[in-house]
């Protein structure tokens, strides 16, 4: 069973521009329990992968922020989610069949709770 | 009092008008460029107001001359194209204690203003010639070199300072602030449609005459990042220092299709201020004088209300011929060119319009050259500033580059001698646009 988090970037992780409130111990977490997770903005998708290299973070995916159906189609998950800022950002997850949270919503990170949620 | 602006005439924007009368006798020295940030964090002194300053003193120190030898000031009031705060809003806590204010109380804020500056600049005791040059620094540069040419002013500071405030840039423009839409924008922006989609139109339709495709801008676009991230006063080179590939243009989320996110400039804060004196005065500056040899400008004569590629065609087309007119050259004699591109989409017509490059076509063949050497290194150097495209948005990169490029000291100085260069800003048909040389004939 596999759960997969896009983090959107500026406005949503730490380092960002604007920073958000995502830290990279946040997504550490969510790697360590199993969690796909990966990267959708608007910065370029040779940035990302720039700015997760240099925060030693092995991501399983970067792409710009609209091909969110593309990320689904790659990947088998029983849930998909995306982390963002902006009204784009919710409205490019739900065309794509995501779960969407804002930014602020996500510094609980209410993820971790599918884990019992899904246990066996 | 209010300050003036530029008088009518002062604006060469016919054909006819023949050698340009201050031809030779402005010449730009020193440049000063501030820190630039994303947006502002609302402290006084990362204010749009404090790297005026900031951007001021370095000119000064540049030009190696010192501030009592300035006596004018010609300065682009409007601080950004996008959100602004309300005019009457009050100055944050804080403020007063760091600048002394005027009766307008986002000066230094969210508009430019010279009495401001010379309030909190009090080594500035000589200047007595103050213009604006309204909406774009291009119209301050041009207006600068008409004073100073006219003998209105001898060594005057050219200012122009953005802000970009917390936020979304258009949020709350056009339809979405209004109860009613009227004017232009009630056919325009009614359904608030992005700020690049008239450009978009225009390419589309420059795409289906000459069999050209969006594709083929990449290799411009990955130039001018390149060049910019050489810029030190840069926003990419100074907060993020990513280079863009062609893959990543292509992938690119449209706003306005065929326009995508990465033909938008980026908004930013920052300021630049240039010294504009004369050859004669100049002798004694520390950099090498820049000489203007002509400026001209085009205003919108739109037959409807967004533009049409017939009507960008031939405004840039004329551009280019007064521009030559009126410095006695011609499009061979043109090393580089800095023409705005912020949208990049737009670029070609501008370009276009000088023929620059040109092997005898006259239009559709921009894209063509972006496929071969634009480089800084090669024969045709197209951008070498970057842009607003490789530095964040500010429409004076461009000219900057002009003069460091013929002072021999660009940080994307180009291989080929760079002689004379053309800046100019913004939109095809409303442009004002200067030819800089490296000497006087």
């Amino acid at each position: 069973m596999a759960f997969l988090i896009s983090f959107d970037i500026d406005g949503t992780l730490e380092f960002g521009d604007p920073p958000g409130g995502i830290t990279v111990e946040m997504v550490r977490r969510a790697q360590q329990r199993g969690f796909l997770i990966g990267s959708c903005s608007d910065r370029f998708p040779s940035a990302q992968r720039a700015l997760w290299e240099a925060r030693e973070i092995k991501v399983d995916f970067v792409a710009a922020k609209h091909m969110l159906p593309d990320i689904r189609s790659r990947f088998e998950a029983t849930k998909y989610l995306h982390i963002g800022d902006r009204d784009l950002d919710q409205q490019l997850a739900e065309q794509a069949g995501f779960e969407f949270f804002w930014d602020h919503e996500g510094v609980a990170e209410p993820w971790l709770a599918w884990l019992d949620e899904h246990a066996d | 009092m209010a300050i003036p602006i530029a008088p009518y005439a002062w604006h060469r924007n016919r054909e006819g008008l023949g050698i340009w009368e201050g031809r030779g006798r402005v010449v730009a020295t020193g440049v000063g460029t501030s820190p630039t940030a994303r947006r502002w964090d609302e402290k006084p002194d990362t204010s749009m107001g404090a790297l005026t300053i900031a951007a001021i003193r370095r000119a000064i120190e540049d030009a190696g001359i010192t501030p009592d030898e300035i006596d004018g000031i010609v300065l682009t009031p409007e601080s950004t194209t996008g959100v602004s705060n309300d005019p009457n809003a009050p100055a944050p806590v804080g403020w007063d204690s760091v600048f002394k204010m005027v009766d307008y109380p986002q000066a230094g804020i969210t508009r430019g203003d010279i009495d401001w500056i010379l309030l909190n600049m009090p080594e500035l005791k000589n200047v007595e010639f103050k213009m604006n040059g309204p909406v774009c620094m291009s119209v301050a540069f041009t207006t600068a070199a008409e004073a100073v040419s006219r003998g209105l002013t001898k060594t005057c500071l050219v200012v122009r300072g953005w802000h970009n405030l917390a936020g979304r840039y258009y949020v709350g423009q056009g339809a979405a602030a209004r109860d009613t839409a009227a004017g232009p924008g009630k056919y325009g922006s009614i359904w608030g449609m992005p700020a690049c989609a008239t450009t978009a139109m225009v390419f589309e339709e420059y795409c289906n005459k000459y069999g050209k495709s969006h594709e083929m801008m990449a290799p411009f676009i990955v130039e001018e990042r390149r060049n910019g991230l050489m810029n030190p006063d840069g926003y990419y080179t100074q907060h993020r220092p990513e280079m863009i590939t062609v893959d990543d243009y292509l992938s690119g989320r449209w706003i306005a299709k065929p326009a995508n996110i990465y033909d938008n400039d980026l908004p930013i804060q920052a300021a630049l201020a240039v010294i504009f004196t004369t050859p004669e005065l100049a002798a004694h500056h520390k950099q090498k004088p820049v000489y203007i040899l002509n400026h001209a400008q085009t205003r919108p004569e739109l037959q409807g209300a967004v533009p049409a590629l017939n009507e960008w065609e031939r405004a840039s087309d004329r551009m280019g011929r007064m521009l030559y007119e009126g410095a006695g050259i011609g499009p061979e004699d043109v090393s580089f060119e800095n023409m705005y591109d912020g949208f990049t989409l737009f670029h070609q017509f501008h370009l276009e319009g000088l023929r620059f490059a040109s092997r005898g076509e006259k239009r559709g063949y921009a894209l063509d050259l972006y496929q071969t050497d634009i480089s800084i290194e090669g024969p045709n150097p197209v951008s070498p500033s970057g842009g607003n495209n490789g530095n964040g948005r500010t429409r004076w990169w461009n000219h900057r580059d002009c003069i460091l490029q013929i002072q021999g000291r660009s940080p994307s100085q180009i291989s080929r001698k760079a002689e004379i260069g053309i800046s100019g800003a913004h939109v095809p048909n409303y442009c004002d646009a200067l030819v800089w040389a490296a000497s006087a004939d």
